[in-house]
């Protein structure tokens, strides 16, 4: 059995295999098929990667001027003195990684820590397009956003913009850092900034009044000096994000559900659906629902087989066969999934933010207008997908897409398929990948 | 609070007759900072040095600009910049365009303006700056004479010391120059800004007997909040030859047509990599050679050539002459951050 964060990655599609890549080359030791951890255990040079506290990724947002890096460095010294970090000064930070995995180019630089109760990966967001990119290809992802602001300057113009990518990237909750308060002269200004910051946060849709806002300096916590305003807000930094932030629930806490790649009929036995696991756990017996290809019906899970053992229970990344009471070979096939029932709904049409491979990626070399029809894969599905723009965009029949766009639009579906939003794909067109792209809303159920 | 009320009291006790004129309160600096965008720090002190009146302390800010702007401007003079804007100004865009005897001149620019992030391309005032900076030069451009391209670079420096006019409201009195209003822009935004090129096409309106129109073409890709500004601009000039362009361009049908195969063209220019108009045959890099796939028609894929002379036979240009028809002259295509000096006729 593979462990699990390892599946969940290959089962995102494309992407997978560049985050998988990144997935290890961060942490060395999580790769681990049993043999290698007793390697690394008894060479000793790189430690075991725990996963008894829960991860989460976390990215810093602000002005150039304001100290993203500063701040960056400084949470890793302050934990580090815990035991919770490798200090990471910030020009090993700046040097951002450029890493270049299967020709898609991820600039943000990675680093980790731990608090008490969480795990955290951090990534520098470097713009809005590299951000939303690297996010629709899966090489990046945050769940929650710290936002840098100076307090010498408060929220700037750009605010906005920053606050706007959060949202459109999915972060729901935000905690704010105000930095460089020992560079004002007089402390009610802080105040200034505080009520401004949180009169922004409500203006994007986001919890303005509870937001946790920090104030100190990252610089002195990075320098040892004045722990009243550095080390201290530091530590109440990473305390406000392990209380605020949200985790996202995991794999195997989420409904279950299994994309369909094979369906054998058995005789004496009945029909066994093939796949792996993608989230959740069945147990044998339990009420099961088909869906997709116009074609949605519930059934029970008579029976649960991997290796040519039968089981009793299939969790996320397990391979397994399902055997599906009173169902014809004939009423399902792959690019279906099993869900829980009720837990997810077939569409046929949706709001997708895609990413468009530059020819040097493998992608076209052309651009492309509205009503462009690819093939579009989700899990194991194979469909044509029709592309057009928004029905509020001017110009529509006149706008095009170029390799290397970031875009948002509309996918319509010659048949539906199960949906929701986050869920990744990838486009193809004549056995070349063109594109990469994730649901932002269904507008069309089956 | 606590704090608050005593250093009020406190005040009150020294200075018992004169309100708290050294101290401005947040609801001033918030109000300030509203109209201005200004930082924290530089609110409050204009409020300090101005006795508390807003008004005043927006003078002072005004005037604090230019020496602030260019100590900023200086600190961040070295970052490089390599996001940003190009933007397109197309004032008048040739024969059929705005009122008149149905020739209409040329005159257009487009401008490349850069900052450090792309948050800050795609904020509003960033946008704002971009395009009144095009419209101004497009505005003040001359006619380029006898130049051999029509599109011809004009001089930043100029450029920068021309005052800067408001595209939303060409009234409007300008508030400064080019350069000034780059300065303020940085001050506010606390990114290196720079203007990184211009270049304008202005062609007066031919003699009507010479029976040739120009038109301009442009097309922009990737834009955010307005139309006429995006990651890459690309504008086409173009001429139709015809005794007849006079009556011809009368029409609203062929004026849309018109407009259609110009916005096509531009479209080809930026979406395929175009590098010249005409070529040896083969060469996918010249405009005329390519596959026209940005035209929505029957002969969708077909080479520019082709498309363009049976669009003339179609559309009546070429009767009654022998050089005839629709031709692109030149074109300029600029992307932002693009490395100088790829583009020859730029």
């Amino acid at each position: 059995m593979l462990p699990f964060p390892t599946c969940k990655v290959v089962s995102r599609g494309l992407a997978s295999a560049t985050s998988s890549f990144l997935h290890v080359c961060r942490n060395p030791a999580q790769k681990p098929a049993l043999a290698s951890f007793n390697l690394i255990a008894r060479r000793g040079y790189a430690e075991q990667f725990s996963r008894t506290k829960p991860h989460m990724n976390i990215g810093t947002i602000g002005h150039v001027d304001h100290g993203k890096t500063t701040l960056t460095a400084a949470i890793t010294k302050v934990l580090s003195s815990q035991g919770g970090a490798k200090f990471t000064d910030y020009n090993q930070i700046d040097k951002a990684p450029e890493e270049k995995a299967r020709g898609i180019t991820i600039n943000s630089a990675h680093v980790e820590y731990e608090t008490e109760n969480r795990h955290y990966g951090h990534i520098d967001c470097p713009g809005h397009a590299d951000y939303i990119k690297n996010m629709i290809t899966g090489a990046a992802q945050m769940d929650g956003a710290i936002i840098v602001v100076s307090a010498t300057d408060g929220q700037m113009p750009q605010t906005r913009e920053h606050l706007l990518l959060a949202r459109q990237v999915g972060v729901k909750r935000l905690v704010v850092f105000i930095n460089k308060v020992d560079q004002i002269s007089d402390p009610e200004m802080l105040e200034l900034v505080d009520m401004e910051m949180r009169d922004l946060l409500s203006t994007y849709n986001f919890e303005g009044e509870d937001t946790p806002i920090i104030m100190g300096s990252a610089l002195a916590a990075l320098e040892g000096r004045n722990d009243d305003i550095g080390s201290t807000k530091i530590l109440e930094l990473v305390k406000a994000c392990d209380e605020w932030l949200e985790l996202p629930p995991r794999d195997l806490e989420k409904p279950f559900l299994m994309p369909v790649e094979d369906v054998f009929s058995i005789s004496g036995r009945g029909t066994v659906a093939t796949g792996r696991v993608e989230r959740g756990v069945a147990t044998k017996g339990t009420d099961v629902e088909v869906i997709g290809f116009g074609n949605s019906f519930k059934t029970t899970l008579t029976g649960i087989e991997m290796f040519h053992k039968e089981l009793d229970r299939a969790e996320a990344g397990d391979n397994m066969g399902a055997l599906l009471r009173g169902v014809k070979r004939e009423q399902i096939r792959r690019g279906q999934v099993i869900v829980a029932p009720g837990s997810m709904k077939a569409a046929k049409k949706f709001l997708a933010q895609l990413y468009i491979l530059t020819k040097d990626e493998g992608g076209r070399y052309t651009p492309f207008m509205s009503n462009y029809r690819p093939q579009c894969f989700i899990r194991t599905a194979d469909i044509t997908v029709a592309l057009t723009f928004p029905e509020d965009t001017p110009d529509a029949a006149e706008k095009m897409v170029m390799p290397g766009d970031n875009v948002e639009m509309v996918c319509s579906l010659v048949f539906d398929v199960a949906l929701e939003v986050g869920t990744r794909f990838t486009l193809r067109e004549s056995n070349k990948t063109i594109g990469t792209g994730i649901v932002t809303k269904i507008l069309e159920t089956a | 609070m606590l704090r608050n009320l005593r250093h009020a009291s406190l005040a009150s006790r020294l200075y018992s007759t004169a309100p708290e004129s050294s101290k401005p309160s947040l609801k001033l600096v918030a109000q300030l900072r509203k109209l201005t965008e200004v930082s924290i720090t530089k609110a409050r002190e204009a409020l300090s040095a101005s006795n508390n009146d807003v008004n005043a302390a927006l003078e002072w800010l005004q005037k604090d600009l230019v020496a602030t702007g260019a100590k900023k401007a200086a600190k961040v003079g070295g970052r490089e910049t390599g996001e940003g804007l190009i933007s397109v100004s197309v004032l008048s865009s040739g024969v059929g365009s705005g009122s008149g005897a149905g020739f209409g001149g040329v005159r257009a620019a487009m401008i490349e303006l850069n900052c450090e992030t792309d948050f800050v391309g795609r904020n509003e005032l960033f946008g704002r700056l971009a395009a009144d900076i095009a419209h101004t030069a497009a505005y003040i451009s001359d006619p380029s004479g006898s130049q051999s391209s029509p599109f011809h670079q004009f001089s930043l420096d100029a450029l920068k010391d021309a005052p800067l006019l408001s595209q939303a409201d060409p009234s409007a009195k300008p508030s400064g120059t080019v350069a000034t209003s780059i300065r303020d822009m940085i001050a506010k935004i606390g990114e290196n800004i720079s203007l990184r090129r211009a270049l304008t096409v202005v062609e007066g309106a031919p003699k009507s007997q010479a029976g040739v129109g120009l038109r301009l073409g442009s097309y922009i890709h990737g834009s955010i909040n307005q139309p006429t500004q995006g990651r890459i601009g690309g504008l086409a000039l173009l001429a139709l030859k015809s005794p007849n362009i006079a009556t011809l361009v009368a029409s609203d049908a062929f004026r849309g047509d018109m407009e259609r195969l110009e916005r096509s063209l531009a479209r080809q220019i930026i979406g395929f990599d175009t590098r010249s108009v005409d070529g040896p045959a083969g060469d996918e890099s010249s405009l005329y050679n390519q596959p026209f796939m940005m035209y929505a028609g029957d002969e969708n894929g077909q080479p520019v050539r082709d498309v363009l002379k049976s669009w003339s036979t179609q559309h009546g240009l070429s009767e009654g002459a022998e050089e005839s028809g629709a031709a692109v002259l030149d074109f300029a295509k600029w992307t932002v951050g693009e490395p100088l000096d790829t583009h020859s006729d730029a």
